[in-house]
């Protein structure tokens, strides 16, 4: 790993010419100010991104740019200094992979590490003590800590849940934006690094990762936890739409007590693929943390891991005990209210949560739960029992009478979603060689977030189940047809079981 | 207030501006900060010469008829002076409009989405045939709900890449339900199938996924017209209505409302942005992606003209929360032109995007918007600024200083955008000169709050063409 230092300081001129341009001295409108961040940002853009030889703006220009971002005054503002932080990302990154072609070893790269590049956050323990009292972290200048990360998430999650037919406030939005901008940031960081990490199998290259880091930090502070239940309720809440949508009970009961359900305006336009874009974010931000949970499994294992490096409990087990919480909770005393209020929840979470792969892990873990005696449960003490396949799984739907026992711990209509996942997952990684697309492509573009009822639920699996068993016997050489067939039986068998049992 | 034993100075000396001692700033100091402290130096000897006057109206009480009178002409002058002053504020107020058109006017009425023909499509009826109907329990009245269904939660675009087919029937409806649906999940829903469909296309090849009835570029342009998009109706922008005079951080400038009434109102009322602009946006952004293997843009006026459009776009205030949608579906288009194409093409549009403009910021916000730094985006903005500048070349226009020093700022990106340019140092000698002569041009007494911008702007250009050039 290289470090690289910064050593570019002939850009003094420019860094004092372009601040001066904030410089509010003598500025009484609110008018010129604005005007004022406008100008500063163009300079920016214009000294450092369009001129080729363009050098990265100073720490003191990228704080003000940051700083305009957290102060989210007018949208515009917020639009375009969100939009000039990427792009100086982009040309200037923190982290990078170098093509080395110097070494004997053609081809081989290496990680390059501006350790004095500005970031917004500052993750080091010192600022992070003086700044203990500090709750606020918009109206400061500096880089943000896990405290303020923390709530800056809590801010978002609660206002989400408040704007419900309302329409969003400005200081939403641009938390949603300055939410997004930090994601993206830990997101290229830990990007770069794990692909090195998998060519040297270097625990340390993510150890020092933004993102290793800030979890390291919050787990230490024990606000770790609070930040995923966090992140899931605002992935949970973004699934509900001001959309009115054809049969669904939920929407329904919404109709009649009074609210409009409608869309209003472009603002909820806006708003709508604000939410959408903040969920996509927080779902990679998910499925890196589950990836940075293995890779840390991997390397306590082999002993590269030290007393620094912490205990975290894997981001996995918390969503699996947020969801049996939620279940439990209900299910004692409520028994008729866990159909919906577990189901939807449950069901906004997977469909929320469309990374194929730790969609299938959460389902088939999840099932696990359930398929053994619940003894079990306690997971903690027999952490290596082996995972349960979907065959397993499936297995257990193979007679009436079986399904009927786990149908009497989960929903029927809890069930048939999850199996339909499953499946919708592994109709994309086994079927159709073009099907491999949904794999790659962006998952908010493979599933559209939404609530929608059981039933239906169950016919689109069947649909599509007959449509990959005729696509199946087609193709007579698809090596695989005979196992997949035999999925694709189990699966119709399961549903017409668990259609039975549910009588 | 006035001591009167202390003795009066009749001899005061003017004191000299520059002796004074500078506060320390950070701002490189301008002619303004100069010109700032010259006037409060005078405001206080102003002050001074009042007191005198007092004194002199104290140790002469016999004239008092003299004074009262002086004291008139005193308040009238005063008066007529504050009089100037506001005019002046009023007339610098006026110069400065924000920009900001409305570029969607009244909506047209929405095409029915009901489709009752897709009961018997080709699809529907083979799974309704379907021994497994029996669990399904389809039939032809549910077709639509049960299509939505499968539309809204993802599966439909799966089947429809196993099947590597889409009726026409279903073309429409999905179609129709991503231009023009109130339904924000149905209509987010079928611009996300058309994307996924069309970039499944675009990555094996031209025959993987049959779509029958495929859209045109015209449906896209009536779609359109139908949000009520202005340029087709009018020839060009300045018959745009001008957005109402709200300050920035009005909340209606950026189509904010926070009284429920209102965004209800706006719901049943058909003025303003679309919301299915969004969709529109991200369909044209796909359709540019694959171009070259799905012409549904066919031709390069169609691509010059949706070019032009979105560009358009980044006018309405309204539209601000959707600038980074404008800005990535922008350089979707620009980046699917050939580089034959290309330059005649950016010509064409910045040419029809300078005609349809109109003496105001708006031609520079239309300059200002493409902000891409990538070659082709930065030759645009340029052919933009230079037909813009064209057209106005002989202006006479109270705006014209504001105007100029933004397009100072373009040329400035235009110089230094330009790598031709790099190796004659000599050109920016003289942009460097034209800089200072130009600061200098701007008459130092002229107080109006665009004027010092204009000198802020035009110092940072200089010192940043004096760094250029130390750096080499």
């Amino acid at each position: 790993m290289e470090v690289k230092r910064n050593t570019t300081s002939r850009n003094n001129g420019i860094e004092e010419n372009t601040m001066a341009i904030l410089d509010s001295s003598g500025i009484k409108d609110s008018k010129d100010l604005l005007d004022d961040r406008l100008a500063f940002l163009e300079a920016v853009r214009a000294s450092s991104l369009v001129s080729e030889s363009g050098s990265a703006p100073s720490s003191k220009m990228f704080e003000a740019i940051f700083h305009i971002l957290k102060d989210s005054t007018s949208l515009e503002l917020t639009m375009t200094s969100y939009q000039l932080l990427i792009e100086l990302d982009k040309r200037f990154p923190r982290v990078y992979i170098s093509h080395s072609n110097t070494s004997e070893s053609s081809g081989s790269r290496e990680l390059v590490v501006l350790e004095e590049a500005w970031s917004p956050f500052a993750l080091g323990p010192v600022i992070a003590t003086y700044r203990e009292t500090d709750r606020n972290y918009r109206n400061s200048n500096h880089p943000l800590d896990s405290l303020g990360f923390c709530h800056l998430t809590e801010n978002i999650a609660r206002e989400v849940n408040e704007v419900n037919f309302q329409v969003p406030a400005m200081k939403l939005i641009g938390e949603m934006m300055l939410f997004q901008y930090l994601l993206n940031v830990l997101q290229t960081d830990f990007v770069s690094r794990n692909t090195i990490y998998k060519e040297t199998k270097d625990w340390a290259c993510l150890r020092d990762s933004s993102l290793n880091v800030l979890l390291v930090s919050l787990s230490s502070r024990r606000m770790y936890k609070g930040l995923m239940k966090d992140c899931m309720s605002i992935l949970s809440r973004g699934g509900h739409h001001f959309a009115g949508v054809t049969s669904n009970d939920l929407e329904n009961e919404k109709m009649s007590s009074g609210k409009t359900v409608r869309s209003c305006g472009i603002v909820f336009t806006f708003y709508f693929g604000l939410k959408e874009g903040t969920c996509v974010a927080i779902q990679q931000f998910f499925s890196q943390i589950m990836e940075l949970d293995v890779i840390k499994k991997q390397a306590d294992l082999q002993g590269q891991t030290s007393r620094a490096d912490g205990l975290r409990t894997p981001l996995l087990e918390i969503i699996l005990d947020e969801l049996t919480y939620d279940e439990e909770l209900f299910s004692s005393f409520l028994q008729v209210i866990v159909e919906i209020v577990m189901g939807y929840f449950c069901i906004i979470f997977l469909i929320v949560f469309s990374n194929p792969n730790w969609k299938l892990e959460v389902i088939l873990q999840f099932f696990s739960k359930y398929l053994k005696k619940p003894s079990i449960r306690t997971r903690r003490s027999s952490e290596s029992t082996e995972d349960a396949t979907l065959t397993d799984v499936l297995r257990s739907f193979s007679s009436e009478t079986s399904t009927k026992a786990i149908i009497k711990k989960i929903s029927a209509d809890v069930a048939q979603l999850l199996l339909a996942h499953a499946f919708q997952v592994i109709s994309c990684c086994f079927f159709s060689p073009l099907a491999k697309l949904t794999l790659h492509r962006p998952y908010s573009e493979a599933f559209s977030p939404r609530a929608f009822s059981g039933q239906h639920n169950n016919q689109l699996a069947y649909l599509k189940l007959q449509h990959h068993i005729d696509h199946v016997a087609d193709s007579s050489e698809n090596v695989r047809g005979s196992s997949v067939l035999q999925t694709c039986k189990d699966i119709i068998a399961a549903f017409d079981n668990l259609r039975k049992a549910d009588k | 207030m006035i001591d009167i034993n202390t003795p009066f100075d009749f001899e005061f000396d003017e004191p000299l501006p520059s002796s004074l001692p500078t506060p320390k700033r950070r701002k490189v100091i301008e002619l303004d900060d100069l010109l700032t402290d010259y006037y409060k130096e005078k405001s206080k000897s102003i002050e001074k010469e009042s007191k005198k006057a007092k004194f002199r109206k104290i140790s002469k009480p016999d004239d008092d008829d003299d004074d009262t009178h002086q004291d008139k002409k005193e308040a009238m002058l005063s008066h007529f002076v504050d009089e100037c002053h506001k005019k002046a504020r009023m007339r610098a107020e006026d110069e400065i409009k924000e920009w900001g058109l409305r570029v969607f006017g009244n909506q047209k009425a929405l095409p029915v989405l009901d489709f009752p023909q897709l009961g018997s499509c080709v699809f529907l009826q083979s799974v309704m045939k379907n021994k497994m109907n029996s669990v399904l329990e389809l039939s032809a009245e549910k077709g639509q709900i049960f299509l939505e269904e499968l539309l809204i939660n993802g599966w439909l675009s799966e089947l429809v890449i196993t099947c590597a087919h889409v009726e026409e029937c279903i073309t429409t409806w999905t179609f129709n339900l991503m231009l023009y649906s109130r339904n924000e999940e149905l209509r987010t829903s079928a611009s996300n199938f058309w994307c996924t469909v069309l970039s499944h296309n675009d990555e094996h090849g031209l025959c993987s996924i049959r779509i029958d009835g495929f859209p045109s570029y015209s449906e896209l342009k009536r779609a359109l017209e139908v949000y009520g998009y202005q340029l087709y109706s009018s020839d060009n922008f300045s018959s745009l209505p001008e957005m109402s005079d709200a300050g920035p951080s009005s909340p209606i400038m950026f189509g904010w409302v926070r009284d429920t009434k209102l965004t209800d109102e706006i719901d049943s009322d058909s003025e303003g942005p679309p919301q299915n602009i969004r969709c529109w946006v991200k369909f044209v952004a796909v359709c540019s992606q694959v171009r070259s293997t799905l012409p549904i843009i066919s031709n390069n006026s169609e691509a010059e003209e949706l070019l032009g459009a979105i560009i358009s776009f980044f006018l309405d205030r309204q539209l601000q929360g959707l600038s980074l949608l404008f800005y990535e579906c922008m350089l979707s288009v620009i980046s699917s032109f050939t580089d034959n194409e290309w330059s005649s093409s950016c010509e064409r549009v910045a040419k029809s995007l300078a005609i349809s403009t109109q003496k105001d910021l708006n031609s520079l916000r239309l300059a200002e918007c493409i902000s891409g730094v990538d070659a082709r985006s930065k030759q645009l903005r340029r052919e933009v600024g230079f037909q813009i500048l064209k057209k106005f070349f002989n202006m006479k226009n109270a705006l014209k200083r504001k105007w100029k020093a933004s397009i100072v700022f373009n040329e400035e990106y235009w110089l230094f955008s330009n790598p031709l340019l790099e190796e004659k140092p000599y050109i920016r000698e003289m942009w460097g000169v034209y800089l200072r002569n130009y600061s200098c041009q701007i008459a130092s007494t002229d107080m109006r709050p665009c004027a010092s911008k204009v000198r802020n702007k035009a110092s940072f250009l200089l010192q940043s063409t004096v760094n250029r050039k130390d750096g080499e």
